[in-house]
């Protein structure tokens, strides 16, 4: 800019100028890669290489020590296609991600609502509510194992002598019943930001009207909240569909026990990895799911999104 | 909100209303604090056996019979246990981590907000692009790199790979976005080169948005458990974090409660802490956790 002021001002000897203000770009443009140097050195090295790196190793037999054959082809992709385990997995996603995500809208919209309302305590019932979003998976893990355990405080309290996390038929629900009580705090604050959005007038007219407060909701502000929903719907599923921590932490360990009720994705993958040390299957099977997943997002876009925007 | 509208619009009209207004409000204010006990009850039922004997938290009293610190101070002084290696493990690899996140993402943020080199946009579209790349398909060739450098099971693996993220800095440049030029200008007339403009000028203007990502950083590197278990997992406990050490507690020790619990607690309090004091922070931070899902 200032290099521009002294041009018009002196006017003379264009050509001069003209290279000291090349000089001062060539500066700038310096000290903006100097400035994004380490940030793009680090993006580049350790996500988008390890990326094409991934794929790579998914065309080979690769194992503990390296690559162990030659040839190329895509035999890990046949092999994890025909695993009866990788077809257990992505029923087990499907069923906790169906399952979990309207658990979470629903709890995190009627949290929202109590704390929309003109109450005491507002701020306190607030944090309580969100106070499990903000602890580790572990320790919430832990917590909830636990308070479930078959002689712990909920079996007590209900009368009941089930070991919820410990058999196949329970610890599925077991763990959507713990994510969503974990993740409906933040669901809250989504649709808390969205409610205080809707004008005030709305519901003077509604009151004027006489309509009652469960018609009020269910005509007016359920509608009206539809961006939000949308929101979550896409936001929440995905995050859901990266399930780890918890089921590893449940199965105590990346097995799937017991009897694979525990197997979901992201646990056959780090498996396969860490488990068999059959890394050519393991990368083939993170290329898949990553696929399925950007695949669902591009649909959720072009459908869902679409819808909101207009 | 409608309830009470309807209610206080109604109220002269009808003589016996404020008795059933009160009831509904017990009953409003009950279904409340049985909401927050859902929510509350595992956390102290936690900390109260945490200050139990160890045949005492099989039983259901509420006040533990007798009261005794001895599971914290067994978790603090028995070697085997690790724990004050776990907890000073966390917050090392936190610290270095929320710094280096600080300067590099500011650092960077600025550059892409403000200076103009060729092939900016295209490199910006890389680091947005990081953003699609998922955790399942880096672990194994991070792993293998990792391995290969000689890092595998050193704190050096996990700092380099979380030295700044691609949120962060995304963050930082629509924050310097916000920031009108004419600070700069002025610097400039006064000779300022661009790192002292940087670390003068602009730093400064920037502190609430790095107070958020430090908040935020913390919470994300103190709560992890992906990252820690693939890279020190399968190696010596020595460098275990608090939250790979609390798992290993509860999988190896998982009936002495009163320990595990006090492990749990420990887990928690330093981001119980933080969120306390600067809750407004969380919240913007689970809105801007979205653009990262």
């Amino acid at each position: 800019m200032s290099v521009m002021a002294t041009t018009t001002a002196t006017g003379a000897a264009p050509r001069r100028l003209s290279a000291s203000m090349a000089s001062a770009r060539l500066r700038e443009a310096g000290w903006g890669y100097g400035f994004a140097l380490i940030p793009i050195a680090v993006f580049g090295l350790f996500f988008i290489y390890p990326f094409a790196y991934a794929v790579y190793i998914s065309f080979y037999h690769w194992g503990i020590a390296g690559k162990t054959s030659p040839g190329t082809g895509t035999f890990n992709y046949a092999k994890v296609l025909h695993d009866p385990v990788f077809h257990i997995a992505l029923r087990n996603i499907a069923e906790y991600t169906v399952a979990v995500v309207p658990l979470e809208m629903a709890l995190g919209l009627s949290l929202a609502l109590m704390i929309n309302q003109k109450i005491h305590g507002r701020n306190f019932f607030r944090s309580a509510f969100y106070f499990p979003a903000i602890a580790s998976s572990v320790a919430i893990t832990t917590i909830i194992l636990f308070i479930f355990a078959q002689d712990g405080l909920f079996n007590h309290i209900f009368g009941l002598n089930k070991d919820w996390f410990g058999q196949a038929s329970t610890v599925g629900w077991g763990i959507v019943g713990m994510n969503a009580w974990t993740t409906s705090g933040t669901v809250m604050i989504f649709y808390l930001a969205s409610l205080q959005a809707i004008p005030d007038d709305v519901y003077e007219a509604a009151a004027l009207d006489n309509t009652g407060a469960w018609r009020t909701f269910w005509k007016i502000t359920f509608p009206l909240l539809r961006p939000a929903h949308f929101f979550c719907l896409v936001v929440f599923g995905i995050g859901a569909l990266k399930l780890f921590d918890q089921a590893f932490l449940v199965a105590g360990g990346a097995s799937g026990s017991p009897n694979y009720s525990t197997m979901y994705p992201i646990i056959y993958i780090y498996n396969a990895a860490f488990g068999t040390f059959d890394f050519g299957l393991a990368a083939a099977a993170g290329v898949i799911y990553f696929v399925l997943i950007f695949g669902l997002t591009v649909v959720q876009r072009l459908t869902v999104g679409r819808q909101e925007v207009a | 909100m409608t309830l009470q509208t309807v209610a206080s619009a109604e109220k002269p009209a009808i003589p016996g209303r404020p008795r059933s207004d009160t009831a509904r409000k017990v009953l409003l204010y009950a279904i409340y604090l049985v909401v927050a006990a859902i929510f509350l009850v595992p956390f102290l039922w936690t900390l109260v056996t945490s200050f139990k004997t160890l045949p005492d938290s099989f039983n259901f009293n509420f006040i533990p019979h007798p009261w005794t610190v001895h599971a914290w101070t067994d978790l603090w002084t028995n070697p085997s246990y690790h724990f004050p290696t776990y907890i000073k493990n966390s917050l090392f690899l936190a610290a270095v981590i929320v710094s280096c996140n600080l300067f590099l993402s500011a650092l960077g943020g600025y550059a892409f907000a403000r200076l103009k080199f060729p092939g900016r946009e295209l490199l910006f579209l890389l680091v947005l692009g990081t953003l699609m790349v998922p955790d399942q398909l880096r672990l194994l060739p991070i792993f293998l790199m990792m391995v290969h450098w000689g890092l595998y099971g050193h704190f050096t693996s996990y700092i380099l790979i979380n030295l700044v993220s691609a949120v962060n800095l995304f963050f930082m440049r629509q924050y310097f976005l916000t920031i009108p030029k004419d600070f700069e200008e002025a610097a400039k007339l006064d000779g300022a080169g661009y790192f002292k403009i940087f670390w003068r000028v602009m730093l400064p203007l920037a502190l609430p948005a790095m107070a958020a990502l430090a908040i935020l950083q913390f919470q994300g590197t103190w709560n992890d458990f992906f990252w820690p278990l693939i890279l020190f997992g399968q190696g010596n406990p020595d460098h275990y974090t608090l939250q790979l050490g609390l798992a290993q507690l509860h999988s190896q020790f998982h009936q002495e409660w009163p320990s595990v619990t006090a492990g749990s607690i420990i887990a928690i309090i330093p981001v119980l802490v933080i969120f306390l004091a600067f809750q407004r922070y969380f919240v913007s931070g689970a809105v801007s956790a979205g653009v990262k899902g």
